[in-house]
């Protein structure tokens, strides 16, 4: 009611203009009859920090699309001989240290030493070689998807053999941080996202058979859902995802999976949906036992709607704005929990995928000090970054459908 | 409250029966134990029986108290859980008194600055805190801790680490003194303490800042004002009490809350509390210690949100039961 107002109060000077000129009397209808999707969307490029979250989340959901173009390395590439593990981050020379002048970009190669005292790894450049940074370069022995469908193996940047550029250092087995950042984004970014539609699912589902048919079915499901919110949430993802990803529990011999990697994958989307599917079912259970008591939902019943038409065309879009910005602000906690998970190892396997939980499970390795190794820790920042962005959205999102915020 | 209670027991119960095989699946596969050894055994557990059967034997030994018998130390499950349950309880409990003690303060503040450089400094911080990863911040902590002992040996020669990064108590806890034992472990706590209350103090905040910033546009407020109340009283005793309510009310969902979200930080800082000692059970599929510990947080989830109501109806005269 009080946006309709506001949109009447701000058109009304225009209107006055209307038998004056045609023109501004096209444009001033124009504004009036402002579609909701319009006003949201101008509201929303008013809130700074979520348009800010949202091109970060941009920026961030590309990295991870074309991780195999950014990543130098693949995902478990790593060498033999000499094996580099636990190297620090690769320092990148912009200046020419015989000339002293600006040249381009690189890097030398580092041999590894023993402190005399600490008898602690130390890695020492050395300065005989250089190489130079390359960018576009091809790597054949790479080759990677994008999307799953082009294949190729062009590379951002690379440098020439024997020499090893790692950004963001090593972990014990001498694989690149910076290139399973990369690719662990593939994983921690997409897992949210698909677990909501598993959250949106079962809430819909559960909520308007309740909210629909009440009495016995209303009872169950809503037990159900107490019941679900009566166990502690952490206990219950780990213990799912732990029994669950063994491959002989008894559901995945009945349906015969080998739980792959994939299919660990998928089914930490489903435990992830099927914890959090509960608060989404009770408001809208609640929304549809009270919105059929509205007057605009006897007013289609009275024209002769049936119920299920009520049901679709006006019940269910009336919970639409609640329902994407609960849903914006799920996803957040749902890559907390996947990260969570996949740091107790829990999460999708390691085989052949990454995940960003997975990686800060590297620092917390048996014989890991972790102030010999701090980069380890860079994969918490990519977590950190991606929780902030979601939350900022979901919050601009909020106010902007929250017709009491519209500035 | 009860069919709630027997459902939660009902799922858990089916949960336990995802595992694999049992315990003494992996036990029939060790030379020297006898077929016969494991026969009497399992029909000793009962598994040999039809799962309902299991479930009412399990359910009415629980109703009297009885947890059962842990496949692997063969003690009973509630003294395996008992102490990782204790441990957990000091280190909500300690949280939420940083809770408390840091989030009051700052959402009086920001709300009675509204919009200043300290309200701003507040939210960004609120922000961090919803955002950052417990497991990674714990993980940030520690390594900073090292970091300051490297600049401090450095720099003065002090090799000390400022406080404890790991465990609840250090070497020759038992020699000490009550009073020793006790600094101990508080110096121990801090850390994780810390860790633990930064993502509930970050949503205190916040919810605390816009609850006092309505009732301090409200109309009792401005007629306190008008009588000549001083800006003091005004703030405490006016605007923050009715504020206050819904965080009082909350301290019964707390502690449960607590006890299962400070999980992954104690598996980071290796603290014996709950989180690892399941992660151990389900590692040797215990299945009574997993069902245990399922059934004991589940409880005290419930007993948290009933004294949430009970509280709520005792500080609000709005709220009436009955």
């Amino acid at each position: 009611m009080t946006d309709s107002n506001d949109r009447t109060a701000s058109a009304a000077p225009e209107r006055g203009l209307d038998h004056l000129d045609a023109h501004y009397a096209g444009e001033a209808t124009q504004r009036v009859s402002k579609s909701q999707g319009q006003i949201v969307w101008e509201q929303f490029r008013k809130h700074k920090a979520a348009l800010v979250g949202g091109g970060v989340l941009i920026v961030m959901y590309l990295c991870a699309l074309f991780a195999g173009f950014l990543a130098p390395y693949g995902i478990n590439e790593y060498r033999r001989s000499p094996v580099a593990a636990f190297r620090p981050p690769t320092q990148v020379h912009w200046i020419d240290q015989e000339t002293g002048r600006l040249t381009r970009p690189y890097i030398h190669d580092v041999r590894e030493e023993r402190d005399p005292v600490t008898r602690q790894r130390i890695y020492v450049e050395d300065t005989s070689v250089k190489y130079p940074i390359k960018f576009f370069v091809h790597r054949p022995s790479q080759p990677y998807k994008i999307l799953g469908i082009w294949e190729t193996d062009l590379k951002l940047f690379g440098v020439d053999d024997p020499g090893r550029i790692f950004l963001w250092g090593t972990n014990n087995l001498g694989k690149d941080v910076f290139s399973r950042v990369m690719f662990g984004g593939q994983v921690s970014l997409t897992i949210g996202i698909l677990a909501v539609w598993v959250t949106l699912f079962l809430g819909l589902l559960m909520g308007g058979l309740a909210g629909f048919y009440g009495g016995f079915v209303d009872d169950l499901i809503m037990r159900l859902v107490e019941v679900i919110a009566a166990i502690p949430g952490l206990f219950l993802l780990i213990v799912l995802a732990s029994l669950l990803r063994d491959p002989r529990n008894p559901i995945a011999q009945a349906i015969g999976l080998e739980m792959n990697s994939a299919q660990t994958f998928l089914m930490t989307v489903v435990v992830l949906g099927f914890v959090g599917w509960g608060g989404l079912a009770r408001v809208i259970r609640g929304l549809i036992l009270s919105a059929r008591e509205l007057d605009y939902a006897a007013a289609a019943k009275a024209l002769g709607a049936s119920e299920t038409r009520v049901l679709w065309r006006h019940l269910l879009p009336s919970t639409a704005s609640y329902v994407i910005v609960d849903l914006t602000l799920t996803i957040p906690g749902f890559i907390l929990a996947e990260t969570g998970l996949s740091f107790l190892g829990l999460g999708p396997s390691e085989v052949d995928t990454s995940s960003w939980g997975l990686l800060l499970r590297d620092a917390t390795a048996r014989g890991v000090s972790i102030q010999f190794v701090p980069w380890l820790l860079i994969p918490g920042i990519p977590i950190f970054l991606a929780v902030l962005c979601w939350n900022l959205l979901g919050d601009g999102l909020r106010d902007a459908f929250d017709p009491k915020k519209r500035r | 409250m009860v069919p709630t209670f027997i459902g939660a027991t009902l799922l858990a119960f089916l949960i336990s029966q995802l595992v694999p095989g049992d315990f003494l699946t992996r036990k029939e596969l060790e030379p020297g134990v006898r077929p016969e050894t494991i026969q009497r055994m399992r029909s000793q557990f009962g598994l040999d029986k039809p799962m309902h059967v299991q479930y009412v034997r399990w359910m009415s030994n629980l109703v009297q108290g009885n947890l059962g018998q842990s496949f692997v130390s063969n003690q009973p499950v509630i003294s395996r859980i008992a102490r990782p349950m204790r441990n957990s309880m000091y280190l909500a409990v300690a949280a939420i008194i940083l809770l408390w003690a840091v989030s009051i303060p700052a959402g009086v503040y920001s709300a009675v600055r509204q919009y200043s450089l300290g309200d701003q400094v507040v939210s960004i911080f609120a922000y961090f805190g919803l955002a950052i990863p417990n497991f990674f911040f714990a993980q940030v902590l520690i390594l900073s801790l090292f970091l300051l002992r490297g600049f401090t040996r450095d720099t003065f020669g002090y090799n000390e680490m400022l406080l404890p990064v790991a465990g609840l108590t250090s070497s020759g806890f038992d020699n000490m003194s009550p009073w020793q034992q006790f600094r101990d472990m508080a110096r121990h706590m801090i850390l994780p303490a810390f860790v633990v209350a930064t993502s509930g103090m970050a949503g205190f905040t916040r919810v605390l800042r816009g609850q006092m910033i309505e009732y301090l546009g409200s109309d009792f407020i401005r007629t306190a004002r008008a009588k000549g109340v001083g800006q003091r009283s005004v703030t405490y005793k006016h605007a923050l009490r009715p504020a206050i309510i819904p965080f009082v009310a909350g301290i019964g969902g707390l502690l449960p809350a607590l006890v299962g979200g400070a999980g992954l930080v104690e598996v980071v800082m290796s603290y014996p509390g709950i989180t690892p000692a399941f992660l151990d059970a389900l590692n040797s599929q215990d299945i009574y210690v997993i069902l245990g510990l399922l059934v004991i947080t589940t409880l005290l989830l419930m007993i948290g949100n009933l004294i949430s109501d009970l509280l709520l109806a005792a500080v609000d005269p709005r709220i009436r039961y009955g």
